[in-house]
């Protein structure tokens, strides 16, 4: 144990994820000895993380503004929504700079072990928006797990009726890579989804 | 392939050892609880990450130690591979290969496979069908990833589907519950498929290792059977049918729709499959003569050391936990003879039973020297 001031900054350091006592201890003493500036800085902008960031009205993806800069973009394709799991998900496709419709953020995947169901998920909005929006495509780029697989699956069941098409993004080869050194099961799944050319 | 070093800290009774076993035979003698069989239980730990004892991680850890460490190299032609498991007394185990995380854990049980002979290996013949779909499904996992992939994917989407049901009961969305139903009948299928494809393979190598234990004489079988009736449901002109398979399975989930409700949980699919052994035209569970059940049990091990030499192109690890007490002379002469091919470790109380040469090592007050 330190002195209550120490100690209490190596508490809240070591709940966060990934972040462990020792690592904890490591930070608070670096915090300790940075310029009082500096310090200050990280303390206010996670003070205005919170205050300031808040979910876009449409997509639920982090934003300042009532609605993220994604969907204010009026050159974006307004029928074409990839629906994630979270969103960090959104960075990790708009790096591509292949994709020019919007998102859907559904908040994680159904997960019946951690209680997670359709309820849980942004399931009822996501129907709305294909309600009241022109979308006639839902590209579903859920995690290629047991559970983001069936995410996609519940998607293409709930949405189908609906009138919109449902895609679900194809799993592969890496590009650049020897076939050699696919695994297995990436193969298999490359090989199932297979396109004519 | 050879197991060159290997390292425990707080691992049962063990609060540290380092033991370097020679590439050939190697005969660890001891006393009754000396930590033979620990040593040998630590190697197919490393190999297959999980204990042929079939105790929880929690009950591998030395009594008051806050975790075990289980540290191995096995030297291939290519190099030596290094294998590391931590397993803390609370938290997550910790599993790496050569200093890295591996992408799947499902793939690690086919880097460095070990074969073991136990003294309770009967159960493989006499017990339920559980204890030879874990043979099966072990084996595969070690000649393949992908078959250790297909056997992960379909229980993690088995426990889904338990977890809904078992929360839900008949009040469960029966939208949720029928995507489930068609992502389990889709991972079944695939499961089933890696089943069928080694068991076709599996089938002669049995035959022929059975001939070796028991002498020429009746053909023995391998019979994959599903839980609900009967395998012909699955096949087409006799041939094992995907589509087939799939169909008979959604069948079987839909007529048990309202029972699988009320009784929380699923009763159908390759979990609850039976793999059966036919001796001639007897099962060799309820039918064979205790000694036939023997040999048959022999023969399961030494098939499945016979087929990961071939898939890996080098004799797995063998290991030997105190059987030759156990065995007949016949036996024990099959077991031999795959014995001169690659390392083997061998426990023993009385060295005089064991009619092999080797290196011999003591064991007891927590070393092995």
């Amino acid at each position: 144990m330190y002195e209550p001031p120490v100690q209490r900054v190596i508490d809240e350091l070591a709940r966060l994820p990934g972040i462990g006592r020792k690592t904890a201890q490591r930070l608070a003493f670096h915090l300790l000895h940075v310029e009082a500036g500096d310090a200050v800085r990280l303390g206010q902008s996670i003070i205005d993380l919170r205050d300031q960031v808040r979910l876009c009205v449409r997509c639920f993806n982090v934003t300042a503004e009532e609605q993220c800069a994604i969907c204010r973009d009026p050159r974006r394709d307004p029928t074409l929504v990839c629906v994630v799991e979270r969103a960090q998900d959104i960075a990790v496709i708009e790096r591509t700079q292949e994709f020019e419709g919007r998102y859907h953020v559904l908040g994680g995947s159904i997960s019946p072990i951690e209680g997670i169901g359709p309820d849980q998920l942004r399931m009822k909005e996501l129907v709305a928006r294909v309600g009241n929006e022109s979308i006639t495509e839902v590209i579903a780029a859920t995690n290629p797990t047991v559970e983001g697989d069936t995410t996609a699956l519940y998607l293409a069941r709930l949405l189908k009726p609906l009138g919109v098409t449902v895609s679900r993004l194809a799993s592969g080869l890496p590009v650049g890579g020897d076939l050699d050194y696919a695994d297995e099961i990436t193969l298999g799944r490359a090989l199932a989804g297979r396109r004519e050319l | 392939m050879h197991l060159s070093w290997l390292d425990l800290r707080d691992f049962r009774s063990y609060e540290a050892l380092a033991f370097e076993p020679s590439p050939g035979i190697n005969v660890l003698v001891g006393p009754n609880g000396a930590g033979k069989t620990t040593v040998l239980e630590a190697v197919a730990y490393l190999s297959g990450l999980s204990s042929f004892r079939r105790t929880p991680d929690a009950s591998l850890i030395r009594t008051g130690a806050d975790g075990a460490v289980l540290r191995g190299g096995f030297q291939k032609e290519a190099g030596e591979t290094r294998i590391e498991v931590e397993l803390p007394a609370a938290g997550r185990r910790r599993v790496l290969v050569n200093g890295k995380r591996p992408g799947r854990l499902a793939d690690v049980a086919a880097i460095a496979p070990v074969v073991a002979f136990l003294p309770d290996d009967l159960d493989l013949v006499k017990e339920s069908a559980g204890i030879r779909r874990r043979y099966v499904d072990d084996l595969g996992s070690q000649l393949a990833p992908g078959y250790a992939a297909a056997v992960a994917e379909y229980e993690q989407t088995l426990r889904q589907r338990n977890a809904l049901l078992r929360r839900d009961g008949p009040a469960t969305d029966l939208m949720s519950l029928e995507v489930w139903d068609e992502r389990l009948i889709a991972a079944a299928v695939a499961l089933w498929n890696e089943r069928v494809r080694l068991t076709l393979r599996l089938g002669p190598t049995l035959d022929a290792a059975h001939a070796a234990v028991a002498g020429p004489g009746e053909l023995l079988a391998v019979v994959l059977s599903p839980a609900w009736g009967s395998d012909d449901e699955r096949r087409e002109d006799g041939e094992w049918n995907p589509e087939r398979a799939a169909r008979a399975l959604r069948d079987a989930l839909s007529a048990r729709r309202r029972r699988e409700l009320e009784q929380r949980t699923t009763t159908v699919g390759p979990h609850r499959d039976d793999i059966g052994l036919v001796l001639g035209r007897r099962d060799v569970r309820a039918q064979a003569s205790q000694g036939e059940q023997r040999s048959v049990a022999v023969a399961m091990r030494v098939a499945s050391y016979r087929l990961l030499r071939e898939r890996h192109g080098h004799p797995p690890v063998l290991l030997l936990d105190d059987v030759f007490s156990e065995l007949d002379l016949a036996r024990t002469a099959a077991v031999v003879e795959m014995l001169p091919e690659g390392q083997v470790l061998v426990t023993t109380t009385r060295e005089d039973e064991v009619p092999v040469g080797g290196r011999r090592w003591a064991v007891g007050d927590g070393k092995v020297e």
